[in-house]
């Protein structure tokens, strides 16, 4: 009875409010429009732009012609775009899995008590905060086939003369381990605050029962951080197949084409040979994929959920 | 004894990782023309100095480069900081209708990264003359929808009581916003704001697309250029690369706990 009362009064005063919804509305949107303006210049704008630009011959001078669908005729009859697709995925291949094992490693021995815990852990994370020039800059030395400190200290241990990055087995191997060693750090960080969210008293009540570490790992750890490796395998497959910066400076996409990718690719059609609209199209292609896969990805974990 | 394996392992991996910083370091600072390989080279600290800094900073525009990467640094995230959190605060604390839709089309901005419309953000900034202009770099930075998600989390914790009982002290709506929710919401906004000041710190391809004369360049895309140098020097190449990597090390060793936080933030809760 009362409730009723109460609830009537609200519906009264929402009534008398409804003259104000159309002002309250502006207002709050009035808050949004600061970053809509730029998100929509610099975002939805070229979304849509792209999709208009794909279906023309497109200059750095601007528009020359409409062909409707010929640009992605085009990218479909060319043998070059299935080996660069490739390259990325290939690439995500070996990038994803490393980097998500070597994080989960790091961030379970971080999770021990170990000396001067801080301090390695930053040593651990540091490099995710230097920018891609300076850790291929660093790398590309590194791997030096003659003077490289890699081939020397891999010397110590009796291997030969490795020819890292013109070695077409080995090049995919090299960029891995620098991306591997850039960005393993974002992982551990995602992984350690998912370790802390597992109650102790679980890992209490497992020793009781006499639970071994393997087991204790198995049945409480992994299930514990199975959200957090959702979303890290999710990024982890995004920002494998975005690979540029790390070929552009080490490899130029060589030795020959072998480690051209899908962004790299983007890169020469449009701003190297100066074909804005067939960059485009590829760009729309290329775009679709991952959202595919970033829709496959959400489908599959999300059953696993249910 | 598993103790004693665990702490050797983990401060063997930490040297590993870095090894290549202070590989790079050691070279910069040996005499021109030497190089770290062997472990003699490795120990020997005799020639040790600063001239190839000195060097790179005379013969090349590095400290312009830097110059132009913290100012384009601060402002993104300055800017992008404000602006992410007055739409958080909208999303958050003000209730109108229309408020799925814009939450949605704000969102979608996750969906499709800078790389996949290169070519027509180049086409627009070509229109707007923004090309070779630092703005070129900053306005596009403005466009991550991350900041909003992750300040209206925190938002939504501030309680409604503390917005009433401004809203008894006669504040309005910007009020509100400025006197309750920024001053409660400030740790969450500094690990926002360290997360955008690296992005932009780092940010590559499209600095190296979007930024054509040496002067206006930044850091991290005017490294590369010396690669096509040949006279540059192994030395003088890590050098710059120092001078490149120094500032976001001191800025992460200072705020590492703020950054750690952040990073955390952006993948558990967002």
């Amino acid at each position: 009875m009362e409730t009723q009362i109460t609830g009537r009064k609200a519906s009264v005063a929402l009534r008398r409010r409804e003259p104000l919804r159309l002002r309250t509305e502006l207002k709050a949107v009035l808050y949004l429009i600061p970053f809509l303006i730029p998100f929509a210049v610099f975002y939805l704008w070229p979304v849509c732009r792209g999709i208009w630009m794909s279906l023309h011959v497109w200059g750095i001078r601007g528009m020359e012609k409409y062909v409707g669908i010929a640009n992605y005729d085009k990218i479909f009859n060319n043998p070059d775009f299935y080996v660069y697709l490739w390259h990325s995925f290939y690439f995500v291949l070996l990038c994803t899995p490393t980097v998500i094992a070597l994080g989960l490693v790091l961030a379970l021995l971080i999770n021990e008590r170990i000396w001067f815990r801080t301090a390695i852990r930053s040593a651990f994370f540091l490099p995710y905060v230097l920018s891609v020039s300076v850790i291929s800059f660093i790398w590309l030395h590194l791997f030096d086939a003659k003077n490289g400190p890699v081939n020397a200290l891999l010397g110590l241990l009796g291997a030969g003369e490795l020819n890292w990055l013109t070695d077409r087995g080995l090049v995919w191997w090299a960029i891995t381990i620098v991306t591997d060693w850039w960005t393993v750090g974002f992982v551990m960080v995602l992984f350690l605050a998912g370790l802390q969210e597992i109650p102790p008293d679980h890992y209490e009540a497992a020793k009781i029962d006499g639970a071994g570490a393997w087991q204790r790992f198995r049945h409480i750890t992994m299930p514990g951080l199975s959200s957090v490796m959702k979303i890290q395998i999710f990024y982890q497959v995004i920002a494998s197949l975005k690979l540029f910066g790390q070929v552009q400076i080490m490899t130029g996409g060589g030795p020959g084409d072998s480690t051209n990718t899908m962004i790299r690719y983007i890169y020469v059609t449009g701003f190297k040979k100066d074909m804005f609209g067939l960059a485009s199209a590829q760009s729309i292609v290329f775009c679709v994929i991952m959202l595919m896969i970033a829709a496959i990805q959400f489908k599959l974990t999300d059953r696993k959920d249910g | 004894m598993k103790r004693w394996f665990l702490n050797i392992a983990a401060a063997l991996l930490a040297l590993l990782f870095v090894f290549p910083l202070v590989w790079m370091l050691l070279v910069s600072l040996k005499p021109d023309g030497t190089t770290v390989y062997s472990l003699s080279d490795w120990v020997d600290w005799s020639g040790l100095n600063a001239d190839n800094y000195a060097k790179v900073i005379r013969d090349s525009q590095i400290l312009r480069w830097t110059w132009n990467s913290v100012v384009i640094g601060f402002l993104t995230t300055i800017i992008a900081v404000l602006f992410s959190s007055l739409a958080a605060f909208s999303f958050s604390k003000l209730p109108f209708k229309t408020r799925g839709i814009f939450f949605v089309l704000i969102a979608s901005g996750l969906l499709i990264p800078t790389e996949a419309i290169l070519i027509p953000l180049y086409e627009t900034a070509l229109h707007l003359k923004l090309i070779d202009n630092i703005w070129a770099i900053i306005l596009p930075g403005l466009t991550n929808p991350i900041g909003i998600l992750l300040l209206k989390q925190f938002m939504d914790g501030v309680p409604r009581d503390y917005l009433e009982a401004a809203q008894i002290d006669g504040s309005r709506s910007f009020g509100l916003w400025w006197r309750v929710c920024l001053p409660l919401t400030r740790s969450a906004m500094i690990s926002v704001g360290i997360f955008y000041f690296i992005l932009s710190w780092n940010n590559f391809l499209w600095p190296y697309l979007s930024i054509t004369s040496a002067e206006n360049m930044i850091l991290s895309a005017g490294l590369p250029t010396f690669l096509s140098n040949n006279t540059m020097s192994l030395n003088l190449i890590m050098a710059a690369s120092a001078i490149a990597a120094i500032p976001t090390i001191l800025v992460f060793v200072l705020l590492q706990r703020h950054i750690v936080q952040g990073v955390s933030m952006s993948g558990v809760k967002g």
